[in-house]
């Protein structure tokens, strides 16, 4: 089993992922209900 | 997306490889005024800058979620001029998932990307023959119509 998607806390830390890391930032907007 | 696009092998391993995620809650501040994002859930791809290169809107099963977010990957390098590495996402979204709804569209821009990474409009043309042939009635294969002319 696969371990599940690795989210990040806020766009700055997946900024600098993406920096440290050469990825893509996502953005993904979503409503729980 | 939680239910069956998030825990999907291959999309799990599609964002370990190229993405840095963070989920928005669409009542939260300041991101969903600050992307003017109206509906949920909506797909934003960026650049390690922060800037916006591509979006989608509405549910996404993972064969159209992999090969869209890979779009919006081919888009950053493609806005930002740098068309071998556009072609590299390009060539494998359309090889991978020639099925994909994106697919038209990865065939556009990858005319487009070798048009400018090498002047010969043989490429666009080539794009819309293609266009034509297997993706006859897509808004691209319209797009891309003017092309037959060169």
């Amino acid at each position: 089993m696969s371990k599940p998607i690795q989210w990040l806390s806020d766009l700055n830390d997946a900024k600098k992922k993406a920096q440290e890391e050469h990825k893509y930032v996502l953005l993904d907007f979503f409503n729980p209900l | 997306m939680d239910a069956v696009s998030y825990p999907n092998a291959k999309v799990i391993d599609f964002f370990s490889k190229f993405l840095a995620p963070v989920r928005v809650l669409i009542s939260s501040t300041p991101l969903p005024q600050q992307f003017k994002v109206k509906w949920t859930p909506t797909f934003v791809i960026l650049d390690s800058q922060g800037e916006e290169h591509h979006r989608s809107v509405g549910f996404l099963p993972p064969e159209e979620l992999i090969p869209s977010l890979t779009l919006g990957m081919a888009k950053t390098w493609f806005d930002h001029e740098q068309f071998s590495e556009a072609l590299s996402h390009l060539d494998r979204l359309i090889s991978e998932y020639p099925k994909s709804d994106v697919s038209p569209e990865a065939i556009y821009y990858r005319g487009v990307s070798r048009y400018k990474a090498t002047n010969d409009a043989g490429a666009l043309k080539e794009a819309y023959q293609k266009l034509h042939a297997e993706y006859k009635d897509s808004e691209w294969a319209k797009r891309a119509s003017v092309y037959r002319l060169l």
